[in-house]
């Protein structure tokens, strides 16, 4: 074998090796969100149940669920499952304070979020559902009169995922009403069709 | 001889790629990245957009990005020269904030966690801190205690600072941000 040879399969095989360590890279990027182990949603979950509004424990050194947390929020999370009917979202602002509310993925993407600006008449009213439950509805709404509609209908793009509710507590001395405030919004699975 | 050679290439390659792939996720390298001064965004965490290496990152690190509705948050990790913060310097936040309805600044470690100091402060809120008549503010970094909005800097050797602008009217996606469209941070004595 020549010197020249030599170096041409080494090339190869250096190429091949670059290929895979591309692909394999590629690969785990994209698949990362859902095989992380300890993502948002599996920290969260140890700790809420689903269906329920959780009050977050508060950010302080060394008792933090999740990195980068604001200090100055009152937190809350549900969990939800909308595998047996659409959930409700409820919210009274009964003040000005900061309310913000997101609404994630299973893998921690965030498909809708709003702040207590968005609010009708002091009220927030959210309803999550799957695309085949709004169709559903929407055939059944056709056949009724034309009331405008009181909520917000959104469309999640998967069954699970969970809804993050913020209040900013301006002074340390109002963190108790931001973190009532938070609890006080309230998150309940539909079971059946009601009203 | 040739098999052993692909196999032992293919194991090569998946070495590399893991390797690559832990690394860049370590540096929190991604493709939407804002800057403004020192400080650095990633708009698009706050949507579906966000960028794959942006949703990698946050499923391994847990954390919870602000929703693009919600508001924008920045990392600064070096002051407005560029020189990363040094824990036996004081250093000064000064200026505006674009139109926002309320911000925070807090100091963390570089991984996102709070440090703890002696005073139990973390950060200031846009309520809290004591403005200049033009509405121009500085807050002090500083292990001692300052007069004026004194955040404490406890015993670390590595920090960073966040910036959140909630309800703000910054969007990235239809304007150019300048350099000095957040506040500057300025080097002060070192001890």
């Amino acid at each position: 074998m020549s010197f020249g040879d030599r170096f041409f399969s080494l090339l190869l095989y250096a190429t091949g090796v670059l290929f895979v360590a591309a692909l394999v890279h590629l690969v785990a990027i994209l698949i990362m969100p859902q095989v992380a182990p300890r993502d948002a949603y599996a920290r969260l979950g140890a700790f809420a149940k689903p269906g329920q509004m959780m009050l977050l424990p508060r950010a302080l050194p060394g008792h933090q669920l999740t990195p980068f947390e604001d200090p100055a929020l009152a937190q809350a999370v549900c969990l939800y499952d909308l595998a047996n009917g659409p959930l409700h979202l409820h919210a009274d602002l009964p003040d000005t304070r900061l309310l913000t509310v997101s609404f994630r993925t299973r893998t921690g993407q965030i498909f809708y979020s709003m702040t207590d600006r968005a609010s009708l008449h002091g009220t927030i009213d959210v309803r999550i559902m799957t695309q085949a439950q709004l169709d559903a509805e929407q055939e059944t709404d056709d056949d009724e009169n034309d009331q405008p509609l009181k909520e917000l209908r959104l469309v999640a793009p998967d069954t699970k995922g969970f809804v993050l509710v913020n209040a900013l507590a301006n002074y340390p001395s109002e963190r108790a009403d931001a973190e009532a405030e938070v609890k006080s919004v309230s998150c309940a699975p539909e079971t059946l069709a009601q009203d | 001889m040739t098999l052993i050679k692909f196999l032992l290439t293919a194991l090569a390659g998946t070495a590399l790629g893991f390797l690559v792939t832990v690394r860049v996720l370590d540096r929190g390298i991604g493709f939407d990245t804002a800057r403004a001064g020192p400080w650095f965004g990633q708009p698009k965490s706050g949507t579906m957009d966000i960028d794959p290496y942006a949703n990698a990152i946050i499923a391994r690190t847990a954390e919870l990005p602000l929703g693009s509705a919600e508001g924008l948050s920045f990392i600064a990790r070096t002051d407005s020269l560029g020189a990363p913060l040094r824990p036996e310097c004081d250093y000064t936040v000064s200026g505006m904030v674009p139109p926002t309805r309320y911000w925070t600044l807090t100091l963390i470690s570089p991984e996102g966690w709070l440090i703890d100091n002696r005073a139990r402060r973390f950060g200031f809120t846009s309520a809290e801190v004591v403005r200049a008549p033009d509405g121009s503010f500085t807050i002090t970094l500083a292990h001692m205690a300052r007069p004026g909005n004194w955040l404490p800097v406890g015993d670390t050797k590595h920090y960073a600072l966040m910036l959140r602008l909630y309800d703000t009217l910054l969007d990235f996606g239809t304007t150019r941000v300048g350099g000095g469209a957040l506040p500057k941070i300025t080097r002060g004595r070192c001890t």
